[in-house]
C-alpha cells in the first residue's frame, strides 16, 4: 500500500468526505441493528425469558399462541415421554384491562402458570404466586402505565379481578406486557363465564383441563424421531424456543422489514463505494499508466487499490458504528427499543465492510484495463 | 551492447487507417552512451521509445535488450523487463502525485515486492544528491518545478539499476539554459552508471551532449551523426 497510504494523506480532503459517507451508513446500519435488536426484546422479552427448549401447540399448520388449545392428558402424555425433563401446561390469552377506577390500561397478555413451576418469572418486587387465589405478577411496563403491588384491576369482556403481588422485568410478548397468573384462575377468565360462577355454584372441573401451549424442557441429546412421535401421539406441534419466537405476532413482519432497510443500506454503500472508487480510479488513470510502465504488475496496483479501499470502509465504519452505539446509549437510557448486541452490530459492520470491498472491486478491476502506454502521453 | 533494434517496423490503425508509425528502423546504442533521436512530431520518436520499452509489440523485427528479445514475450514477462532492466524518463509532469521526491525512487524498490530499508533510502538519497535535488527530497511534485521534476525522473530511472535507459522528450517544458543542463545531467548519469540511454527529443539545440544522433521522418531513420 505505499501509493495507497500516500494517497490518503495527498488527498485527505476527499477521502475524508468519502469517509464520512461510509460513516454515515455504518451509524444508520448499527443503529438499525440496535433497533431491530431492541424490537426483538421488546416484541419477545417474555418467550426469550422462558426457562424452556421448546414449545408444544396444538397441532395445526403452523404454531400459533391466539388459537392454540391443549387438554390436560396432552401435557400428561408429553410428561411421560423419555428425554422430557418437565412439561407444564401455559395459558396464553389477551385482554384488555382497566384500573378499578376505569382508567385504562390497555391490551395485557394473560399468561396462566402453575405457581412455584419453573415458568414463574424472577421476581423485582412483591411476591411470587400462590398465596393469593387471584394474586397476579406484572411486568414492569404496567407500572409505567400506573399499577402498583396491592393494586385491584379488572379485565374487561370477563369482568375478573385481579390483584398485584409481585412485578417482574419488562416482559412482552407481540409487545404486548404480561400478566402472569395463576393457571387456575386463568381458566377461569379463558373458559368460564364473565364475572365468574354465578353465586353459590362452582365451574365445572373439565374447565381446568385446558391450556393454550405445553412449556416443555427437553434432554438436549432427545432423538428428534422421539419428539416427532410424541407429536404424533398427543397431537401437537412441537417447535423450539428460536422457531417459537416467529409465532409471536407481528415479529417476523418486524424484523423482515429491519432486515430489508438494513439491505437497502448496505447495498447503497456497495453503490455509493463502487460510484466514488470508478471515478477516482478514472482520475487516475495516468498515473495508474506511469506506474504501469514503470513496472508495476496489475496485481500489485489492485492490491494497492484494495488496501486503499479496506482502509476508508473499516476507518469509516468504525467511526459511524461508535457513533450510533452512544447515540443508541442514549436511547436506551431514554427508554427506546434499542439493544446493544454486540455481536449483531460487529456482524452489521463486518458485512458493510465486505459490501464496500465487493462495490469497489468492481470499480477497480478498470485498473486491469489501462495501457502503460498512455505514460507517453501521445504516440503517431 | 545494450539495445539492438532490428528492422522494426510498426503498423498502427486497420484497414485504410493503416499507418507506418516505424518503418524497417535499426540502430544500436551503446552501454554508458546516449543516443538521441531527434525530429519533428509525428516523425516517430514516441512509437520508437514504446516499441524498445515493451509498451508496443513491433508488427516485424526485433529488440534485443543485453541480448535477449522482448518482442514474443508476455505482458506480463514484459512488466518484468520493464521493472528489472529499463528506466523510464517521462515528460515532466509524469511524476506520482501524491508522493515526494524521494517516494518516487522507493517506489520502484516496492514495485520489485521489498519493503524499502535504510540501505534503500540511503541509496535514493544518493541519487538524489546526483541529480541536485537531495535539499528537495520531501517535496510533492507539485511543490517543484519542471526542471526539478524533470531531476527527479532521471534520479527515478536510476533508483531500479536499468541496463537501458529511455528518455522522452525531456526539455519539451524547460527553457533552453535548463534543458540543456538537463541532458547534459542525463549524459553525465547514464556515462557513470553505464547504462545505455535512448532519448527522443524534437529540440535539435540540446544535441551536443549526446554521443550519437539518429534522425527520424515519417517512421524513417534517414541521418545518423
Amino acid at each position: 500500500m505505499f501509493i495507497a497510504l500516500r494517497d490518503l494523506s495527498y488527498a485527505k480532503g476527499r477521502f475524508i468526505l468519502m469517509g464520512l459517507v461510509v460513516a454515515l451508513v455504518a451509524f444508520l446500519t448499527a443503529l438499525l441493528s440496535g433497533l431491530a435488536s431492541g424490537l426483538i426484546k421488546n416484541n419477545i422479552s417474555g418467550l426469550i425469558e422462558l426457562n424452556v427448549t421448546h414449545l408444544a401447540f396444538e397441532y395445526n399448520n403452523k404454531p400459533s399462541y391466539r388459537n392454540s388449545m391443549i387438554d390436560r392428558s396432552m401435557w400428561e402424555g408429553w410428561r411421560a415421554v423419555d428425554g422430557v425433563i418437565a412439561a407444564e401446561p401455559l395459558g396464553h390469552i389477551m385482554f384488555n384491562a382497566r384500573k378499578m377506577d376505569d382508567d385504562p390500561l390497555d391490551d395485557v397478555v394473560l399468561w396462566g402458570i402453575e405457581p412455584g413451576s419453573f415458568l414463574e418469572p424472577e421476581i423485582l418486587a412483591g411476591e411470587g404466586l400462590g398465596r393469593l387465589e387471584n394474586g397476579v405478577i406484572i411486568s414492569e411496563l404496567l407500572v409505567e402505565r400506573g399499577l402498583k403491588i396491592g393494586d385491584h384491576f379488572i379485565l374487561d369482556r370477563v369482568q375478573t379481578e385481579l390483584e398485584v403481588v409481585g412485578v417482574t422485568a419488562e416482559y412482552n410478548i407481540g409487545h404486548v406486557p404480561i400478566v402472569y397468573t395463576p393457571l387456575r384462575k386463568w381458566q377461569e377468565a379463558a373458559y368460564g363465564p364473565p364475572g365468574g360462577p354465578p353465586p353459590g355454584e362452582k365451574l365445572p372441573d373439565v374447565l381446568y383441563d385446558y391450556a393454550s401451549i405445553i412449556a416443555l424442557q427437553l434432554d438436549p441429546d432427545i432423538d428428534p424421531a422421539v419428539i416427532a412421535q410424541a407429536d404424533i401421539d398427543q397431537g401437537t406441534l412441537t417447535v423450539d424456543k428460536q422457531s417459537a419466537y416467529e409465532a409471536s405476532s407481528g415479529y417476523r413482519e418486524e424484523i423482515m422489514t429491519v432486515r430489508l432497510i438494513q439491505g437497502f443500506l448496505i447495498i447503497i454503500s456497495a453503490v455509493v463505494i463502487g460510484a466514488f472508487f470508478t471515478v477516482w480510479t478514472i482520475q487516475r488513470t495516468r498515473e495508474i499508466g506511469l506506474v504501469k510502465a514503470l513496472g508495476a504488475s496489475n496485481g500489485y496496483l489492485l492490491r494497492d487499490a484494495m488496501g486503499q479501499v479496506l482502509i476508508l470502509m473499516v476507518g469509516g465504519t468504525l467511526v459511524g458504528t461508535l457513533v450510533s452505539l452512544w447515540v443508541g446509549k442514549r436511547f436506551a437510557d431514554a427508554g427506546s427499543s434499542f439493544l446493544l448486541d454486540l455481536g449483531t452490530i460487529f456482524a452489521s459492520s463486518c458485512l458493510l465492510v465486505l459490501a464496500g470491498l465487493v462495490g469497489s472491486a468492481l470499480s477497480v478491476r478498470l485498473i486491469t484495463r489501462v495501457d502503460p502506454i498512455i505514460a507517453l502521453g501521445r504516440e503517431r | 551492447m545494450s539495445l539492438e533494434i532490428r528492422n522494426v517496423t510498426l503498423e498502427l490503425g486497420d484497414g485504410d487507417q493503416k499507418v507506418k508509425a516505424l518503418d524497417n528502423v535499426s540502430a544500436v546504442v551503446k552501454t554508458g552512451e546516449l543516443t538521441a533521436v531527434v525530429g519533428p512530431s509525428g516523425a516517430g520518436k514516441s512509437s520508437l521509445l514504446a516499441v524498445c520499452g515493451g509498451l508496443r509489440t513491433p508488427t516485424s523485427g526485433t529488440v534485443l535488450i543485453d541480448g535477449q528479445s522482448i518482442v514474443d514475450l508476455s505482458p506480463a514477462e514484459l512488466t518484468r523487463v520493464r521493472r528489472d532492466s529499463i528506466g523510464f524518463v517521462f515528460q515532466q509532469s509524469n511524476l506520482v502525485p501524491a508522493l515526494t521526491a524521494i517516494d518516487q525512487l522507493l517506489l520502484l524498490v516496492h514495485i520489485k515486492g521489498h519493503k524499502p530499508g535504510k540501505a534503500d533510502r540511503e541509496r535514493a538519497q544518493a541519487l538524489l544528491h546526483e541529480v541536485g535535488m537531495d535539499q528537495r527530497a520531501n517535496r510533492r511534485p507539485d511543490q517543484l518545478s519542471g526542471g526539478e521534476r524533470q531531476r527527479v525522473g532521471i534520479a527515478r530511472a536510476l533508483m531500479g539499476e536499468p541496463k537501458l535507459m529511455l528518455v522522452d522528450e525531456p526539455t519539451s517544458m524547460l527553457d533552453h539554459n535548463r534543458g540543456r543542463a538537463i541532458v547534459e545531467l542525463l549524459a553525465a548519469r547514464c556515462r557513470d552508471h553505464h547504462v545505455a540511454t535512448l532519448m527522443v527529443t524534437h529540440d535539435a539545440g540540446m544535441l551536443e551532449a549526446a554521443n550519437s544522433v539518429l534522425h527520424i521522418s515519417d517512421g524513417r531513420l534517414v541521418q545518423e551523426r
